[in-house]
């Protein structure tokens, strides 16, 4: 149990590095990706991608913004991802 | 007088030809306003009716099937879990998640989550209410039916679990880029885990439960995850969990107690084209530290008992599913194995060492139904007191070995 205020440090220090870093812009990889792409990488993660035509755009606009919370997609990931489910309607 | 003349000729030229299509164009300019006035009616009637504005967007899964072990054969009711999801604008969302559950024939309802998030920026959230406790990956991201392979939880995690699954409290999330690598993170505060002493349950002295409420003592259980993705396809997740908070009931002799949990997980998805397939790779590791303490003896009333609280659990889950190849039935099967594990504390009243090996073949129909057809071994070497029996109808709670066909479907 000795470790753990170590452990605790470390992880604190990783969480504030990511933080701060986070406060910045975007990313040319995530920006060089395409919805389609971007759709099929993070839905992949967990579960078989949904088809396009599932829900109708505005049932897409909630269906991402949860998403975006579950997944812990950034703005950008998630407004392409929508752009792209839309395509279908 | 010639121009005159012209001027004239003009002038009934155009009284001739240009009245009816100016009369056409009024009519035109009509019809157009009043189809306008009919969009916009229509559009405001349209606005009413949006998943969010007005009303939930429904979502959420069910399953049931039938189980096999050796003393049961039984059509199991499985659960119907509804998702509420309330866009109250663009950066606010409100979701909740229901269980009912059939459970010895009758039905439980249960809150799995209920929470409300503010998106802060391009890539915080703030949410708080009941939230699932992100740590690890199968519960934050693969315990829904159509999304766990198997019919089953894998051990220790789960309902009834060593590890954490949903806790009420407030949380902050998102994902970012350090360079080319992209990385998400959630850190909490929730009201954790709470020790049983052993007063009234003297079998369980010693067992964390989670997600009761009220708090039984006044500190905060801190901690979060971080997930890293070291290629950039994101085919590959490394997460770090952490967890840090007391248990011990306030004003008791076990007030300063701690618990310690941590994990580590691993995703990696892959697209295997030489076998027209897609590998589906999942792992997790964790474990579970809790202070020293000491506990009634039910056997000997005037004595305590103490053993090092410490458990640890596991699981390895490996699909293929031949995805990209041609013929449609081939393409809807899924090759699934998992392998879990769970170790209690020795000399503890729920001491276990416990495997299981899970093999299944799943079938889909779509992206969000399936067919699971799969067979568990269990190895379970219980310490003193063995394990209690399975509840029937409870999936997770079934033991030895078994056979479970199951549906599941996600909406």
């Amino acid at each position: 149990m000795k470790k753990i205020p170590i452990i605790i440090s470390i992880f604190t220090f990783i969480a504030v590095t990511v933080i701060i870093s986070s406060c910045s812009s975007t990313n040319s990889l995530a920006d060089a990706k395409s919805g389609a792409q971007l759709w099929g990488e993070n839905c992949l993660r967990c579960h078989n991608a949904p088809s396009p035509d599932t829900f109708s755009d505005t049932e897409w606009d909630v269906a991402v913004m949860h998403m975006r919370i579950r997944a812990n997609l950034t703005e950008n990931e998630a407004v392409k991802i929508s752009g792209f489910l839309k395509t279908a309607n | 007088m010639k121009s005159k003349y012209i001027v004239s000729l003009l002038a009934f030229m155009i009284a001739v030809f240009w009245n009816p299509v100016i009369a056409q164009e009024v009519q035109s300019m009509d019809e157009f306003q009043k189809l306008k006035q009919e969009v916009e009616l229509l559009k405001n009637e349209s606005d009413s009716y949006k998943p969010g504005l007005s009303r939930f967007l429904l979502r959420g899964y069910a399953h049931s099937g039938l189980q096999v072990t050796d003393d049961e054969f039984s059509f199991v009711g499985g659960s119907f879990n509804p998702l509420f999801i309330y866009k109250q604008s663009d950066r606010i969302l409100f979701e909740s998640e229901l269980e009912l559950e059939l459970v010895g024939g009758e039905v439980e309802l249960g809150v799995e989550y209920a929470n409300m998030s503010y998106l802060f920026s391009k890539n915080f959230t703030i949410r708080a209410g009941k939230i699932l406790v992100p740590f690890g990956i199968f519960v934050p991201s693969l315990h829904p039916a159509w999304v766990n392979k198997f019919p089953t939880a894998p051990l220790g995690a789960g309902h009834d679990g060593i590890l954490p699954s949903n806790d009420i409290g407030l949380e902050l999330r998102g994902g970012s880029y350090l360079g080319n690598l992209k990385v998400n993170y959630s850190f909490y505060a929730v009201n954790g885990s709470q020790l049983n002493d052993g007063e009234d349950e003297p079998e369980e002295a010693g067992i964390l439960h989670h997600a009761i409420f009220p708090d039984n003592n006044k500190g905060k259980t801190v901690g979060g995850r971080i997930g890293f993705f070291p290629f950039s396809n994101s085919s590959l997740e490394l997460g770090v969990s952490g967890m840090y908070g007391k248990v011990g009931a306030k004003d008791s002799d076990l007030e300063d107690v701690v618990a310690v949990h941590y994990a580590f997980d691993l995703s990696y998805v892959k697209t295997l084209t030489p076998l027209s397939s897609v590998l589906d790779l999942k792992a997790q590791y964790a474990g579970v530290n809790v202070d020293d303490a000491k506990f009634p003896d039910h056997e000997n009333p005037d004595d305590f008992v103490t053993f090092d609280n410490t458990s640890t659990t596991w699981f390895a889950q490996l699909a293929l599913r031949p995805a990209l190849v041609e013929n449609e039935f081939v393409r809807n099967l899924e090759f699934a194995g998992r392998y879990s594990a769970l170790t209690t504390p020795e000399g503890s009243e729920w001491e276990v060492d416990d495997s299981q090996i899970d093999i299944g073949i799943n079938y889909w129909l779509d992206w969000r139904t399936l067919f699971k057809v799969s067979y568990r071994i269990s190895n379970s070497s219980a310490g003193e007191h063995d394990e209690e029996p399975g509840e029937p109808g409870h999936s997770e709670a079934v033991a030895g070995n078994a056979f479970f066909i199951h549906w599941a479907i996600g909406f």
